[in-house]
C-alpha cells in the first residue's frame, strides 16, 4: 500500500504545477485562432522561423564542434588553472543573457578589443549579421554541452581508454573508436539542451546582433516586437515556439526526462 | 634477458620499488595481497602509470619512455574491460585496426583468434552478454592479437565462477606456455600460481620477499607470508595408468594415486604438477581404516599452531603439509617427533597436466 502524502505537500505541489501549466493553457486558450494560419504563414513570421532555425542549428553544431573537445580537456588533462577555466566556461548559464550580449559587444562589436581587428584586417563585422546571432546563441548554448559531456567522460571508466591504448590505438583512435561511442547518449543529450537553449536565445542576440528581419530576427525576437503592436500575432508565435519545445521535450523523453540512459 | 625491469612507482603513501627481469617463454606469478602493488607493477611495465625512477627494457630497448600504444604490451585486466559498443570481434580485432590494417584482414585475423580462445563465443555477440570466464576468454584473445612482445595478465580468474576456473586455468597455462614472450601473472591464488607459472615472485608492501620456483618457495618460503601463501601440497612428476580408474603419480620424494581425469588417454605423461589442499588430509595416531587411497606414514617435523587451525608438516614420501583443528593436535598428541599417519582420497588431488583443458582442478 501507498502511504497518503500529506495535505501540505499535495498542495504545494499543485501550485507547483499550476505556475507551470497555466500560461502555456493561457496561450492556448488566448489564440487567435481564427488568424492562426495567416500570421504563422506571414512573410515575418516565416522569415523569424528560417532564422531561428539557421542560428540555433548552427549554434548547435559549433558548440558541439568546440564544447566536446572542451569537455574532454577539462575531465581528461591535467593542469593548473582547470577548475578555475570549468568555473568560467560555464558562467554563461547563470549570466544574465544581456550581460552576455554586452560581452560579445564589448570584444567583437564594431569598435571591440578583436571585433575592430576583424573588420580591419577581414572586414568582418558580427554586429547585425546572421552569424553574430549565431555566435550570440553559440555562446549561452556551448556551456550546456561541456557540462553534459564532460558529465559523461568523468562517468567513463578510464580503464577502457587505457585497454585502447595497450592495444596500439593512439589517442584520437581512442576518442573516435571507444569514447564518443561509449557517451553518445551523454554528447547527444547535451547537443538536444543546446538546441533548445539556442532556440530560445532573446537576450545576448538582440544585445549583440540586433533584431532585422530576415537576418537576425529570430522566432523570440519576433514575439517581443509583435507584443508592442499586435499582441494577438504575439500569442500566436509563442504558441509556435511551445509547440516546437515539446517536440524538443518528447524526443528527448527516453534518455533524460525519465532520468533513464 | 627479455624483460628487464626497475621500478620505483609512488602513489600516496604506498611506494613499489622493485627490480623484476624475465625470460623470454618464462611465465612469472606476481603473488601478493590485496594493496601489495601487484597490479601497480602491470601498470607500470604497460605505461599506464609513469616510473618515478628505474628504467624498463625489453629486447635491450629501452620502453620506459614510450606511451602504452608503442611499448609491444599486451595487458589482460581483471574485468576484462572489452568495449561495450563493439561486438566481441569487433574488441578482437581492435588493435590491428588500430594498426590501420583492412577490416577484412583484421577480422579474418580475429576469428581464428576467437576459435582457438574462446570457441563457445559467437563473434557477433554482445561482450555485456558474456559470463565471466568467456569475457576473460575474449579479453586474452584481444590482447594476443595485437602480437605483443611481454604478456600481462591482472587476476584472470578473480571474476570467473568457479565451475568456470578449470578450464579456463588450463587454457591459460596452455596459452603461457606457448608464449614465445616473457609474461607475468599477477595473482592472489596459489593454486593458479603453483600450476600455471614457472616462477613465482612474491609481493609484499611493494617490495619482492621472495623469488623461485614453485618447489623452492614451498620448501623455503621466506616469510610468514609466503608459508601461509604456498601451504599447499605440491606434487611434480610423471603419471601412470592405475586400476580401472585411478593412476599412480610417481614424484622423486614418493608417489600418490590419484583419479584419472576424464579425456585423458591412459599413457605415460610426464610434466605433470598436481597440488592438494592441506585441509584434505586428514591425520591419525594409529593406521586409518576407510576408503582413502592415499595411506603415508611420517614423522611430524613441525607443528605450528594459528588459532583454531594448526599445520602439520609431517616427513613421509611424499612429504605432506596438513591442516587440522587445534583440539585434535591436542587430542592426539601430535609434536615434533610424534609418529603418524597421514590420509587423503584420490579425488582430492588436483592435476594439472599439459595440453589438455578437462583437468580436474
Amino acid at each position: 500500500m501507498r502511504r497518503r502524502l500529506p495535505l501540505s505537500i499535495q498542495i504545494l505541489a499543485a501550485i507547483g504545477a499550476v505556475v507551470v501549466i497555466v500560461p502555456v493553457l493561457a496561450l492556448a486558450m488566448r489564440a487567435p485562432w481564427g488568424r492562426f494560419g495567416t500570421i504563422i504563414t506571414s512573410e515575418s513570421a516565416r522569415a523569424a522561423l528560417r532564422v531561428s532555425l539557421e542560428v540555433s542549428l548552427a549554434a548547435t553544431v559549433l558548440s558541439v564542434a568546440f564544447g566536446v573537445p572542451l569537455a574532454w580537456v577539462l575531465a581528461r588533462a591535467e593542469f593548473r588553472g582547470r577548475s578555475l577555466l570549468r568555473a568560467i566556461v560555464v558562467l554563461p548559464i547563470v549570466l544574465p543573457p544581456v550581460v552576455a550580449g554586452v560581452g560579445l559587444l564589448t570584444a567583437l562589436g564594431r569598435r571591440g578589443l578583436i571585433g575592430t581587428w576583424l573588420d580591419r584586417i577581414f572586414g568582418i563585422q558580427l554586429t547585425f549579421t546572421t552569424a553574430g546571432a549565431v555566435v550570440a546563441a553559440t555562446f549561452v548554448s556551448m556551456p550546456l554541452v561541456i557540462l553534459a559531456a564532460e558529465a559523461g567522460f568523468r562517468g567513463l571508466d578510464e580503464r577502457y581508454e587505457q585497454a585502447a591504448a595497450v592495444l596500439g590505438a593512439g589517442p584520437g583512435y581512442t576518442l573516435r573508436r571507444v569514447v564518443l561511442p561509449m557517451t553518445a547518449p551523454q554528447l547527444a543529450a547535451g547537443a538536444v539542451l543546446a538546441w533548445a537553449r539556442a532556440l530560445g536565445e532573446f537576450g545576448a542576440t538582440i544585445t549583440f546582433a540586433g533584431n532585422l528581419q530576415g537576418r537576425t530576427q529570430t522566432l523570440p525576437l519576433a514575439v517581443f516586437q509583435h507584443l508592442q503592436t499586435d499582441p494577438s500575432g504575439a500569442i500566436a508565435l509563442s504558441l509556435l515556439l511551445v509547440v516546437v519545445s515539446i517536440a524538443v521535450l518528447v524526443a528527448m523523453r527516453d534518455r533524460w526526462i525519465t532520468g533513464a540512459q | 634477458m627479455a624483460l628487464r625491469a626497475q621500478l620505483l612507482v609512488r602513489r600516496g603513501d604506498h611506494v613499489v620499488d622493485i627490480g623484476l627481469d624475465v625470460d623470454d617463454g618464462e611465465t612469472v606469478a606476481l603473488l601478493g595481497r590485496n594493496g601489495a602493488g601487484k597490479t601497480t607493477v602491470l601498470e607500470a611495465l604497460a605505461g599506464l602509470v609513469p616510473l618515478d625512477e628505474g628504467h624498463i627494457e625489453l629486447d635491450d630497448r629501452p620502453i620506459h619512455t614510450l606511451p602504452p600504444e608503442r611499448r609491444a604490451v599486451g595487458l589482460a585486466f581483471q574485468d576484462a574491460m572489452l568495449f561495450p559498443r563493439m561486438s566481441v570481434l569487433e574488441n578482437v580485432a581492435f588493435a590491428a585496426r588500430a594498426r590501420g590494417v583492412r577490416a577484412r584482414d583484421a577480422r579474418g585475423h580475429a576469428t581464428r583468434m576467437l576459435s582457438t580462445l574462446a570457441p563457445m563465443v559467437r563473434g557477433d555477440a554482445d561482450p555485456r552478454t558474456l559470463s565471466g570466464g568467456e569475457r576473460q576468454r575474449v579479453s586474452l584473445a584481444r590482447a594476443l592479437a595485437a602480437n605483443p612482445r611481454l604478456l600481462l595478465l591482472d587476476e584472470p580468474l578473480a571474476a570467473v565462477d568457479a565451475s568456470a576456473r578449470p578450464s579456463l586455468r588450463a587454457l591459460l597455462h596452455d596459452t603461457l606456455a606457448a608464449f614465445p614472450g616473457p609474461s607475468i601473472l599477477v595473482t592472489h591464488d596459489p593454486v593458479e600460481a603453483m600450476t600455471i607459472a614457472d616462477r613465482l615472485v612474491l609481493l609484499e608492501d611493494g617490495r619482492i620477499t621472495q623469488s623461485g620456483t614453485p618447489a623452492e618457495v614451498r620448501n623455503h618460503p621466506a616469510t610468514r607470508y609466503a608459508a601461509d601463501l604456498v601451504g599447499v601440497n605440491l606434487f611434480e612428476g610423471t603419471l601412470e595408468p592405475g586400476d580401472t580408474d585411478v593412476g599412480i603419480l610417481r614424484t622423486a620424494e614418493g608417489e600418490l594415486t590419484i583419479a584419472w581425469p576424464d579425456g585423458l588417454a591412459r599413457v605415460h605423461t610426464t610434466g605433470v604438477r598436481a597440488t592438494l589442499s592441506p585441509a584434505e588430509i586428514a591425520v591419525h595416531t594409529a593406521r586409518p581404516e576407510g576408503s582413502a587411497r592415499n595411506v603415508f606414514r611420517g614423522i611430524v617435523q613441525e607443528a605450528a599452531i594459528g588459532g583454531s587451525r594448526a599445520r602439520v608438516r609431517i616427513a613421509s614420501r611424499p612429504p605432506l603439509v596438513a591442516e587440522v583443528t587445534t583440539g585434535s593436535i591436542e587430542r592426539m598428541r601430535i609434536a615434533p617427533g610424534a609418529n603418524v599417519w597421514a590420509s587423503f582420497k584420490a579425488v582430492e588431488v588436483r592435476l594439472m597436466v599439459p595440453g589438455i583443458e578437462s583437468d580436474t582442478l
